[in-house]
């Protein structure tokens, strides 16, 4: 009976964690190129809204996930245009893009909050599925969930293995460097703002497409905030991300089941639990500075050469 | 093994900024096969030049020429296709990546081989003598072993004209050894070397030809078969013509405002000077032998040993810990738009940064008094704008040195350490600056530290010269004999023995 509320628990903790890994690791591809984008919740939310419009009109959810992706890169251009087209101050630029993402989302999505759109349904992967633990944890989702198993390896196949991986990461890490070997720095960090987005928006998706197909004011609810903080947990490497990611998917998901069991702590305070965590994870991983491997150039405008 | 032919051609170049011309019709040959040696002083022109090579500046006129054609070098990008690559004072590299992944950046196909890309690190480095961990993190590095990573990108780039600009300044004499082994195994293979510098034993030892900058001018270029000794390239760097007169009225010594007794540190050897009030005593020396860490230690940036340093008659640390702003020591450094100054702030705020102490009561500031006496100054030492609003980034250098000589003088220093303080200047400014320097000679002693001989030798009452972290000699400038000896005491050759040398 434990075990299977448990494994249930799990299962629940990688349906949470989803929409968070994506927009991590987006924001991890934008801070590998040296952009720092806190406009990740107005991204996400921007896709979540997309997703469910597209989704809702074609009947279509694999096109409201490929819309919700564009319109997440669409978004956090803006981020690009006043940052690497006018030097604008980037905590500054992406803040705005938050409030401006947020608003626009409540704004357009006011009539249809509570109506529901086509989404994804669990989609369990035949042999995988049935190994014990494993399988129900990890294997009985919806293909969204799928999906993100994959990014992960991919990004770090791209940071490690591909020539432009090395060229993004010396735009992050030394932009002077990559100048003297003749590389484009705005073009790389054009690259990382774009598909950083795409990623959030993805995340967003999820959120409308799968983790509910219903669309609610605040549907992203700071989960952009969570994958901002969580990106320094990870020391920019994908994989320590998956794992935060489900860290947060985790608390989340247990929070709502100790609220559903009845539990005498108010609810205010279970909703709370994410954020304290994620205060507890900076705290933890700024007390080991010497060792983090943030970008070198992170948060600092490429001067245009006179 | 003796290929040889001109790479490369420079021809008239000039280049200005704003008012200070930084190259005037430069000229110059880099062969293949050839060590190519740029000597000059701070300031006298090499970086421009080298920048003008490197793709990252534009010349105001002249053409430089590869192999015969003309090319327009607008970028680092084209300087790079162009074949020619620089290795930079400070080094261009990643230091979060590994070295191989340094030197394949922006280069190969999409996707990396690492054991390829290893193998060939190693193989190329071995070919030039290196000894470098391919799968080492930049970070981890000595600065010698970043220096073969950046010769080893322009080496896997197949580069064939490198330039290198102050390479041994941050290496250890054996560093600098391996070095020179290197370099001398890339010019058997064909490639031609631009070595900037202003160490004249090293460029004895490597350089072909030299040539020799000051004040943005070639002003000779030789063969270095054809030069004897060092001491000839000193007296061609440094200048010896006094270029204004400046009046300078003998003074009466006074009491002792410095006084430094066996100073020794990582670079300092034995250290000895005294200095009155009344006096200037000009510090001279080629760039690197010990005048920074000297003048640092004087003004509180470096902590001494017990009892080196005696700052108007108190020990040092009793000195700092009880300085007043005014009728104590002003420090005029080099880095004036860095140390002296703070871009962004007004006149006012860069006035107010040494001298607030003078316009306080209580917690307030009394910014209304110290604008009064600021546009005083600024009239009296002639500032242009002469506005108090103005941010410092916005005056040129001259005016900016004369605010800071005005902002230190108004605290009536009793000690005043400058330190080329008309580097970079046009001719009327820095006039203007010699002559504040000797009019506040008659409160104050004065340590002037300077690469320039002929402004030493104009200003100074006593003259003491540098090297390899020594006060080689200290004497009075009226000593003829000693002046003239001057060049090989820079270059650090034995005045005793090689009397016979000074045919200058």
């Amino acid at each position: 009976m434990t075990f299977e509320i448990i494994i249930a628990l799990l299962a629940a903790t990688v349906q949470s964690g989803t929409p968070i890994l994506y927009a991590t690791l987006g924001e991890i591809f934008t801070e590998k190129s040296g952009v720092l984008n806190l406009g990740v919740e107005g991204a996400m939310i921007i896709g979540a809204l997309t997703a469910f419009i597209v989704a809702r009109f074609t009947g279509n959810p694999v096109l409201g996930f490929l819309a919700a992706g564009l319109a997440g890169s669409l978004a956090t251009a803006i981020h690009g245009v006043v940052c690497l087209g006018f030097q604008g101050n980037q905590v500054v630029s992406g803040l705005a893009l938050t409030i401006l993402g947020v608003g626009l989302a409540n704004y357009i999505g006011t009539g249809y909050v509570g109506m529901s759109a086509p989404g994804f349904q669990p989609l369990a992967i035949p042999g995988l599925a049935d190994i014990p633990v494993m399988g129900p944890i990890f294997f009985q989702h919806d293909p969204l969930v799928y999906v993100s198993y994959l990014i992960a390896p991919l990004l770090w196949l791209f940071f490690a293995r591909t020539r432009f991986g090395l060229g993004l990461r010396a735009a992050g890490e030394y932009p002077a460097a990559a100048i003297a070997a003749g590389l484009n720095v705005a073009a790389y960090r054009w690259l990382g703002i774009m598909v950083g987005g795409f990623f959030m928006g993805l995340g967003g998706a999820y959120l409308s497409l799968a983790y509910t197909h219903l669309w609610t004011t605040n549907l992203t609810a700071g989960r952009g905030w969570i994958a901002v903080a969580l990106v320094i947990f990870a020391f920019w490497r994908p994989g320590r991300a998956v794992f935060g990611a489900y860290l947060f998917g985790g608390i989340m998901a247990l929070q709502l089941r100790l609220q559903a069991s009845g539990t005498q702590l108010p609810s205010s305070i279970l909703l709370m639990l994410p954020y304290v965590l994620t205060v507890l994870v900076l705290v933890l991983s700024s007390w080991r500075k010497g060792t983090s491997e943030q970008p070198g150039a992170l948060g600092v405008n490429i001067e245009p050469v006179d | 093994m003796t290929a040889s032919g001109p790479l490369i051609r420079l021809e008239g170049i000039c280049k200005s900024f704003g008012t200070v011309l930084a190259n005037r019709d430069v000229s110059l040959t880099i062969e293949s096969g050839k060590v190519l040696a740029l000597l000059g002083e701070n300031g006298a022109g090499k970086s421009t030049i080298m920048s003008i090579l490197a793709g990252q500046l534009q010349p105001d006129s002249g053409a430089i020429y590869l192999d015969g054609r003309q090319v327009i070098l607008s970028s680092t990008e084209k300087a790079i296709k162009a074949g020619i690559g620089m290795v930079y004072q400070h080094f261009k590299l990643v230091s979060a990546m590994t070295v191989a992944e340094n030197i394949f950046l922006g280069r190969g196909g999409i996707w990396l081989n690492w054991s390829r890309m290893h193998r060939e690190v190693a193989a190329l480095a071995e070919q030039y003598g290196m000894k470098v961990n391919p799968a080492a993190k930049i970070g981890d590095l000595s600065m010698g072993e970043r220096q073969q990573v950046e010769i080893l990108k322009l080496l896997h780039r197949r580069s064939s004209i490198l330039i290198f600009d102050e390479p041994t300044a941050v290496l250890t004499p054996r560093e600098a050894d391996n070095l020179f082994d290197t370099m001398r195994l890339m010019t058997a293979s064909g490639k031609g070397i631009v070595f900037i510098s202003h160490k004249l034993e090293e460029v004895m030892a490597i350089a072909d030809t030299v040539a020799i900058l000051r004040r943005g001018e070639i002003v000779d270029t030789l063969a270095a078969a054809d030069v004897h000794s060092p001491a000839e390239l000193a007296e061609r760097m440094v200048g010896r013509e006094v270029l204004l007169q400046v009046e300078r009225i003998p003074q009466e010594p006074r009491q002792i405002v410095l006084k430094v007794h066996e100073l020794q540190d990582a670079v300092l050897s034995n250290v000895n000077l005294e200095l009155r009030q009344g006096e200037i005593l000009g510090l001279v020396g080629v760039a690197g032998n010990g005048q920074k860490q000297l003048v640092e230690t004087i003004c509180g940036l470096r902590r001494p040993a017990e009892n080196t340093i005696r700052i108007l008659g108190m020990e040092w640390r009793k000195f700092f810990r009880k300085a007043d702003w005014e009728r104590t020591l002003a420090y005029v450094p080099e880095d004036r738009q860095g140390l002296a100054t703070c871009q962004g702030l007004t006149l006012l705020d860069n006035f107010l940064l040494t001298t607030r102490g003078g316009f306080v009561r209580g917690p307030w500031l009394m910014r209304h008094l110290a604008e009064a006496k600021a546009l005083h100054l600024i009239e009296e030492f002639d500032i242009r704008p002469p506005d108090l609003a103005a941010f410092a980034w916005q005056l040129s250098g001259g005016n900016l040195q004369k605010m800071v000589l005005a902002r230190e003088f108004y605290r009536k220093p009793r000690l005043i350490v400058a330190e080329q303080p008309t580097q970079g200047l046009d001719i009327a400014a820095a006039e203007d600056v010699w002559n504040l320097l000797l009019k506040a000679r008659e409160a104050s002693g004065i340590l002037l530290v300077t690469g320039d001989l002929s402004e030493a030798l104009a200003l100074s009452d006593r003259i003491g010269v540098m090297y390899n972290g020594r006060i080689v000699d200290l004497f009075a400038v009226e000593d003829e004999e000693k002046v003239a000896l001057i060049p090989q005491m820079m270059a650090g050759l034995s005045t005793t023995t090689d009397r016979h040398l000074a045919t200058f």
